[in-house]
């Protein structure tokens, strides 16, 4: 049984067709990238995995372990181990960092049935997880996002995945707006969480990433399905050729 | 029959003051009180008081053997303690050096008088009725060059059914003294009509808190009227969530230069509560600076009101003012109005204003459900750091957490009911 299991999503926004058909089978210990020009569906697929309002499927379905989605909200499918490392990670004025990430740990914990950390022993998890991540002290303790640098905000969402163990990771363009030693922390940050146990889809336009967090499988997406599937070699020919060639011989 | 009932205030208010002598401060007064607030006014357009028309009311005769009920919420605080209205100085603490309260004779109590008839609140119903009808004007007088480290927690209780109550405060802030105040009005089932007149003299400092918390059944209509010198900085903030009406008016002068002044606040309201922030800033000379952050959280039928008034004059150039308000409603049925007013004179100035009304954010929402964070929780968190963003940014570091959980009680209400 596939870990995620997406058979032939269809999705539409505000009556348009983005996704139409898309399909994709991601094994436990794999990772996956996505990569496709702008306006291909990028983005849509990886808020209709998160159970964004709104990006509920028209057809086809979406399978986590076996178990099907489309009846569970957001929060319940981060519960179960789905994670969405955001393109935009959003402010929260007033939330505090520590304060958000123990409530979201907790949160996966209690459906676990594990224990729930109390407040120091968690503190001192958090701390011990973010310095291998170049996240400081004094930014836990600012409100989540706020005034947070592009590079920091990107560390922050995979602090949070560090801290949440999920079992298939989206990352939605994380490599957007990062300089190459950004680029590099954040990678090694996805790296070191790499295991047998878990899969990593990585959503791009560019191969860049790719060097960094490499590939067991590539997908090109274009027009709301997936054109062409194959290994790390496909998106050395996107860099090579563009998305232009790959589309026309499709 | 209704007629005579809609008279039955004024004729109240007049039978109290009939018994003091002819040309007394409260006869003045009184006389100019010949009609509640008309829906017509248009300060009074979004708080309607034709319900108090309706009502049988009499002002109260404080009872000075009557117990306090509500305790200091803080260790060392100075507690002046007003009971039905009337200053209870056996149920006060003794004041420290430097600081003194009396109770003004006839002609200060006259002063104060001009000075609210002087003012935008000469018409506002508290200044003609309380006037009218306090035991007293309550004087606190703070010294040149006195520093007061220790918090003055008043506490305004008392109060009964039918029965309107009137305490009246003037505080005086002679040059380079400093004060904390932190003002609680816990009355029950009452109409209550504070006064407070505030004078803040060259280079003087003052914090000022106030919780509205009064039972349910309360109507609370406080008048504030401020006055700041050279130099003089004015840090108040409000927290309103009690009462089933509740507005605080506050119309503040600044009338010296390099003054700052904050009038910032946050209204909770559930059920059919109605709560109205209404502040006035006069920005009459050159370099002031002045605020006015307003954030509201509705639940159930309930309605919050916010009024910023901000005047610059034609010579008050480099003023820097600031107006933002901002509510979150929880519920179909609940009302946010935001009525904002510049005028401007002067064209050297800095002034922002916006409003907004509106639901919780979906982007934020998405973001904490994201983690695994249920919905309810996710909008608990949201709600509460909406509320602590602004207490952050508005209250002095060591009252913050007092603040909050005054705040956070009346949330977790409207949380219960709504979400």
């Amino acid at each position: 049984m596939s870990l995620l299991e997406i058979k032939n999503a269809e999705l539409k926004l505000d009556g348009k067709d983005i996704l139409k058909g898309l399909s994709l089978s991601v094994n436990k210990g794999e990772v996956h990238a996505i990569m496709g020009p702008n306006g291909s569906g990028k983005s849509t697929l990886s808020y209709m995995l998160a159970g964004r309002d709104g990006y509920e499927l028209e057809g086809g379905e979406v399978f986590l372990e076996g178990q099907s989605l489309s009846k569970m909200e957001a929060d319940e499918r981060a519960r179960s181990g789905l994670f969405l490392a955001f393109q935009y990670p959003v402010e929260l004025p007033g939330v505090g960092g520590i304060s958000f990430l123990r409530e979201a740990v907790n949160s996966r914990k209690k459906f676990l049935g594990e224990e729930e950390l109390d407040h120091l022993a968690f503190v001192k998890e958090v701390r011990k997880v973010a310095s291998k991540m170049f996240v400081k002290d004094e930014m836990l303790k600012r409100a989540v996002n706020v005034g947070f640098s592009g590079g920091e905000k990107k560390r922050f969402e995979i602090l949070q995945m560090a801290m949440l163990k999920p079992k298939i990771s989206i990352l939605d363009e994380t490599d957007s707006g990062l300089d190459v030693d950004a680029l590099k922390i954040v990678s090694d940050g996805v790296n070191a969480q790499r295991n047998e146990d878990n899969a990593i889809v990585v959503i791009t336009h560019y191969q860049r990433l790719l060097d960094y967090i490499v590939p067991d499988f590539v997908h090109i997406l274009s027009d709301g399905s997936i054109i062409k599937s194959g290994g790390p070699e496909l998106a050395l020919e996107v860099e090579k050729n563009g998305y232009a060639g790959l589309i026309n011989a499709a | 029959m209704l007629h005579k009932v809609k008279n039955n205030y004024i004729t109240s208010v007049k039978n109290h003051v009939s018994q003091f002598k002819e040309n007394s401060f409260r006869k003045l007064a009184s006389n100019d009180f010949k009609s509640w607030p008309s829906p017509r006014e248009e300060t009074w357009r979004l708080s309607r008081l034709g319900v108090l028309s309706r009502k049988e009311i009499t002002p109260i005769i404080p009872d000075f053997k009557k117990k306090f009920s509500s305790v200091s919420q803080f260790n060392g605080s100075i507690i002046i303690r007003f009971v039905d209205g009337a200053l209870r100085k056996d149920l006060s603490s003794k004041l420290p050096p430097g600081s003194s309260l009396n109770i003004l004779g006839e002609e200060d109590s006259l002063k104060c008088l001009h000075k609210f008839k002087d003012s935008n609140l000469k018409n506002h119903p508290s200044t003609n009725v309380s006037f009218s009808c306090t035991p007293s004007i309550v004087k606190l007088t703070i010294e040149k060059d006195v520093n007061i480290r220790n918090f003055f927690e008043i506490i305004y209780e008392g109060g009964d059914d039918n029965l309107s109550v009137h305490p009246a405060l003037y505080i005086d802030l002679q040059d380079n003294s400093s004060i904390t105040v932190i003002e609680r009005f816990n009355h029950l089932s009452s109409l209550i009509m504070p006064l407070q007149l505030i004078e803040l003299k060259k280079n003087t400092s003052m914090d000022s808190l106030k919780i509205f918390s009064d039972n349910q059944q309360s109507y609370n209509l406080s008048a504030n009227c401020t006055f700041l010198s050279d130099k003089s900085n004015y840090n108040s903030f409000s927290v309103i969530k009690g009462g089933i009406f509740t507005r605080s008016e506050t119309h503040a002068y600044l009338q010296g230069e390099n003054c700052n002044l904050n009038l910032n606040g946050v209204y909770l309201s559930s059920k059919n509560q109605h709560h109205d922030l209404t502040t006035a800033i006069y920005h009459d000379v050159p370099n002031c600076t002045s605020k006015q952050i307003v954030r509201g959280v509705l639940g159930g039928k309930s309605t919050g009101v916010f009024q910023g008034k901000v005047r610059v004059a034609p010579d008050a150039q480099k003023t820097d003012g600031q107006q933002m308000s901002r509510a979150i409603l929880l519920s179909e049925n609940a009302i946010a109005n935001a009525k904002p007013e510049l005028e401007i004179y002067a064209d050297d100035v800095v002034c922002a204003h916006g409003a907004t009304v509106g639901e919780i954010d979906d982007e934020q929402l998405f973001y904490l459900k994201s983690r695994g964070i249920s919905e309810k929780k996710a909008k608990q968190i949201l709600i509460t750091a909406f509320l602590k963003d602004i207490i952050n940014e508005s209250v002095e570091a060591s009252m913050q957490s007092f603040v909050f959980k005054e705040a956070e009680l009346a949330l977790s209400e409207i949380i219960s009911e709504e979400i």
